[in-house]
């Protein structure tokens, strides 16, 4: 036993006390830590440089989103880094929307933009004149050329393909009216680039605030680059961005638009990733805390309208809960790689798809489960039912299933069922493994994976980060994935599987493009259908042909519409879009780039 | 305790660190993933990049952050770049640099840690001692039992828990977040400071319930042990006051082995901090790290793996320079 008070280690240069009031000092500082360590970095996030107003929550819209996005990115053009499903749709507008449940252009920053010749190989378009930049500078032919000009020179736009493959010129004819020359026929330039609806087309953006940039790829743009959408960015960290209307959007005084009644937009950072922590979401939407948040899985949505009546969705309280999405969802492989270059293993397979289990299971018998590799929007709708498509359906019956007729053609293929239950040819059975991504697959590949397995194939789920690089690379097995292309008519849906994008092994293919078929006769159909219009009969003829060879050839395997099934909460807010109240008529995303407007239609519920 | 021996365990800590930061940068490295493909890839799917674009651009970005390069070059060019503290830029979150993702993150996660893990050490042992003290008071016995019966429930599970009674069903404290939606941070403001600790109690009580009971037994268990030492009952003769035994005679002689055990749950804590953020929405370092793992933002999982096991790593050398403060036995060797 040491006396401390007599011992001459009391020189010691860390004393017992001294131990205690560390401690005590340490709790004072984690206490304090917050303030001191962001005050060294106020840099990283943007703060209003006076207190922001009060506002009542009643003119207050709260949105859930998972955010990741560098903060302070807010340019269009900043690559990489801006995203425009984060709020920043609310500072940018394109030349039109396109409404889809409406099947309509919603002329916005054009007053009209109509193709001048019957090849459509030139386009006019005709700018609002009461248009203007938040900075008050008027919106001209002068942003559009910029913005054209840009995509097609600057190769890490997103358009920069589009453009090269399409534009000859585009020209300002005088300060409201732009004309464009296309080096072949474009007719559907307009739709596809130059509207935007869902995730795709382009915004417009100002040449004065971009022109004297170094790299416009560089600019964050910030809180002070000028927009001429109705939202200003104020403040934005690291746990929400928060956008406050401004009183002298143009769109109002134009009579595009009315004056929004929602005042101030706050996106709350969900944390994690897209699809995570869903669980605790749906808490926050059945609290109110928030007036909507993105989507849900199945199992979730029905519990969130059974816990708050004021909870909406857009099919109202019935199932399947959502809208179609455009990103219908197939069983892709790569066609070029064995045992899937083989069209008996491919059709195997999908005749092991039962979809009206699937309809039973995943949506209480609503009609999800597919055939086809796009959405059934209106246009599309019209397609599907027309004679030609119908006569071809029920050549390929490809909605068939039926176990018996997979299993003959897997004999027939040359595989005998082994011990285990499975295929198998020269000691291999056919890798089956599902690539998928667990927070938006996790209900409807595991029930696909049974589905296979008790049909022979070697069925499993890999939800892994290496999911895409694996489609991407031609990895066996087959992969979850949806056909984001047509919304409209069928072509950008067909065109997924022509030919030129067919990559061969051991290269990579792009986005979409993971089954790698490659067939001289399908590639004629659609070379034919490219410089028609959608309404052309000979267009119409080759896409019902096309679609045969999908079917026939089964260059995928379609499972399941895609449906974004999203709370709206109606304690604060209505109107929102739903089948019955299709409002601007866009789909109800508020992060798509039609969410401006879907925000700007709300009514104060009070 | 010699400089000799401080630079000796300065040294251990380095190659701790060097050890640490050479694992993580070969271990994302051995996935085939391509991290630059993963996030055009995410931005292809939103955002209508044509795939002629994005091979392209893939490749361009991956020449600039230096992916192509030979591996051990890349490794040369990392350690370079740590000794200086520049970690880089974030794939993920470009042009933010991954010094600045951090210092974002890291208050709120060493607030929560800090706060939640030195509470549990010191409610944990005082009931512990208290428990295992013949003359403390009945109650207390009462106090630390339920906080027994939740040693080993992990911190998701209480933080789900607590947020469904809590939060959800009775209203009382907030579901989520670091503050109230809506509102900017002000720190020179009380009702901020307020508003921001009601949003810290739900992911403070998820860590620190499920860990007090560890404390309270293993501390209830040595002091068991030292009731029959004759230096206690050396001290009770002695004629000196309860408190004055219960404090210098007895929990001091039982604090040693916890203290190695705080330094050993640090590890511990910080991984539960990861899930518990996550659940509850905070912008620490664990969300921070999450979306880093998931992104496949190398950078970022490397600037944050080397911060925690240099955090972890110094503390526990610290708590060797803590021990001879405790017992003077050390202290004479």
């Amino acid at each position: 036993m040491v006396d401390n008070n007599s011992n001459p280690s009391r020189m010691y240069w860390l004393h017992r006390r001294g131990l205690l009031k560390g401690t005590a000092a340490a709790v004072l500082l984690a206490g304090g830590l917050p303030q001191w360590v962001m005050a060294q970095d106020a840099a990283a996030e943007i703060a209003p440089a006076t207190p922001l107003a009060e506002l009542p929550r009643e003119a207050q819209l709260i949105l859930g989103w998972s955010m990741s996005s560098p903060i302070g990115v807010t340019n269009p053009w900043a690559v990489p880094g801006y995203t425009h499903q984060e709020g920043n749709a609310f500072m940018w507008e394109p030349l039109m929307y396109f409404s889809i449940f409406k099947d309509e252009y919603l002329p916005w920053l054009a007053e009209s933009m109509e193709y001048t010749t019957d090849d459509f190989t030139s386009l006019q378009i005709k700018i609002n004149p009461a248009a203007k930049w938040s900075d008050g500078v008027q919106v001209t032919s002068k942003d559009v050329v910029f913005t054209f000009m840009g995509q097609l020179n600057n190769e890490k736009l997103p358009y920069h393909a589009a453009f090269v493959q399409f534009m000859d010129s585009a020209t300002a004819v005088d300060d409201l009216t732009v004309d464009v020359k296309f080096k072949i026929p474009a007719p559907r330039f307009k739709f596809e680039v130059l509207c935007l609806k869902f995730d795709t087309g382009i915004p417009i953006v100002p040449a004065h605030a971009l022109e004297g940039a170094e790299d416009v790829n560089a600019v964050a743009g910030g809180v002070e680059m000028p927009h001429s959408g109705p939202y200003d960015l104020v403040a934005w960290n690291a746990t929400q961005k928060i956008f406050n209307l401004r009183e002298d959007w143009w769109a109002v005084a134009a009579g595009v638009a009315t004056m929004p009644d929602v005042k101030r937009v706050v996106i709350v950072n969900l944390g994690g990733q897209v699809g995570q922590n869903m669980d605790t979401v749906a808490q926050r939407l059945v609290n109110n805390e928030m007036d909507s948040a993105l989507d849900m899985r199945s199992s979730v949505i029905g519990n969130i309208l059974a816990q708050n009546d004021k909870i909406t969705t857009h099919t109202g309280n019935a199932s399947p809960y959502g809208y179609l999405d455009w990103w219908p969802n197939s069983l892709w492989m790569n066609t070029q790689a064995a045992p899937y270059d083989d069209v008996r293993v491919r059709k195997a397979m999908a005749l092991s798809i039962n979809r009206d289990l699937i309809d039973e299971i995943l949506y209480e018998g609503a009609k999800i489960s597919t055939i086809y590799p796009f959405p059934l929007y209106p246009g599309l709708q019209a397609f599907v039912d027309s004679d030609a498509v119908k006569a071809v359906e029920a050549a390929q019956n490809p909605r068939n299933y039926d176990t018996d007729a997979s299993a003959a053609l897997m004999t027939e293929a040359g595989f005998a069922m082994n011990g285990d239950g499975l295929w198998e040819k020269d000691g291999a059975t056919v890798n089956a493994t599902i690539h998928g991504f667990e927070g938006i697959h996790s209900d409807i590949v595991p029930i696909l994976v049974e589905m296979l397995l008790a049909t022979g194939f070697d069925a499993s789920i890999n939800f892994g980060t290496d999911a895409y690089q694996n489609m991407a690379d031609g990895a066996p097995g087959l992969y979850m994935f949806g056909h984001g292309a047509s919304l409209k008519d069928p072509y950008a849906a067909l065109e997924l599987f022509h030919g030129r994008f067919s990559e061969a092994i051991g290269t990579s293919a792009g986005n979409n493009r993971f089954s790698r078929y490659k067939n001289p006769e399908y590639d004629a159909l659609l070379d034919a259908m490219a410089p028609l219009a959608s309404d052309d009969p000979v267009f119409l003829e080759n896409a019902a042909k096309a679609l045969e060879v999908y079917w026939r050839d089964q260059i995928d395997i379609p499972i399941i519409q895609w449906l974004h099934r999203i709370a709206y909460n109606q304690t604060y807010w209505t109107n929102w879009p739903t089948a019955e109240n299709p409002a601007l008529g866009t789909n109800g995303a508020f992060w798509a780039h039609t969410g401006l407007p879907v925000v700007i239609a709300l009514k104060a519920a009070g | 305790m010699t400089l000799r021996l401080i630079f000796r365990r300065i040294l251990f800590l380095l190659l701790v660190i060097w050890s640490a930061s050479t694992i993580v940068f070969f271990i994302p490295r051995m996935s085939d993933t391509n991290p630059i493909r993963e996030r055009f890839a995410e931005l292809a799917r939103t955002g209508g990049f044509s795939p002629a674009d994005l091979e392209k651009i893939i490749a361009s970005y991956t020449e600039q952050f230096g992916l192509d390069a030979p591996l051990m070059s890349q490794y040369w060019d990392y350690l370079g770049n740590i000794a200086t503290l520049d970690f880089g830029v974030s794939l993920n979150k470009y042009p933010t640099t991954v010094l600045q993702v951090i210092t974002q993150a890291i208050p709120w996660t060493l607030t929560l840690l800090l706060v939640t893990t030195i509470l549990s050490f010191i409610i944990g042992n005082l009931l512990g001692a208290l428990s295992a003290w013949p003359r403390a008071p009945r109650w207390v016995r009462t106090v630390a039992t339920p906080f027994v019966l939740l040693t080993g429930v992990p911190p998701v599970i209480m933080g789900v828990l607590l947020l469904f009674f809590i939060g959800f069903r009775l209203k009382l404290l907030p579901l989520g977040g670091a503050y109230s939606i809506g509102i900017v941070p002000d720190w020179s403001s009380v009702s901020f400071w307020l508003d921001l600790l009601k949003h810290q109690v739900l992911p403070a009580l998820s860590l620190i319930l499920g860990s007090v009971g560890g404390w309270v037994l293993s501390m209830r268990g040595m002091g068991v042990t030292i009731q029959g030492e004759d230096y206690v009952n050396f001290a009770e003769h002695k004629g000196l006051t309860g408190g004055r035994i219960f404090r210098d005679y007895y929990l001091r002689n039982t604090l040693l082995p916890q203290v190695t055990g705080l330094a050993l749950a640090l590890g511990t804590v910080v991984t539960s901090a990861i899930v518990v953020e996550g659940l509850f929405g905070l912008p620490g370092i664990g969300t921070a790290l999450n979306n880093a793992i998931r992104a496949n933002d190398f950078p970022v999982i490397y600037g944050i793996v080397l911060f925690i096991t240099a955090a972890v790593a110094t503390l526990m050398v610290a708590m060797e320079f803590v021990y001879p403060l405790l017992d003077p036995r050390i202290r004479e060797q």
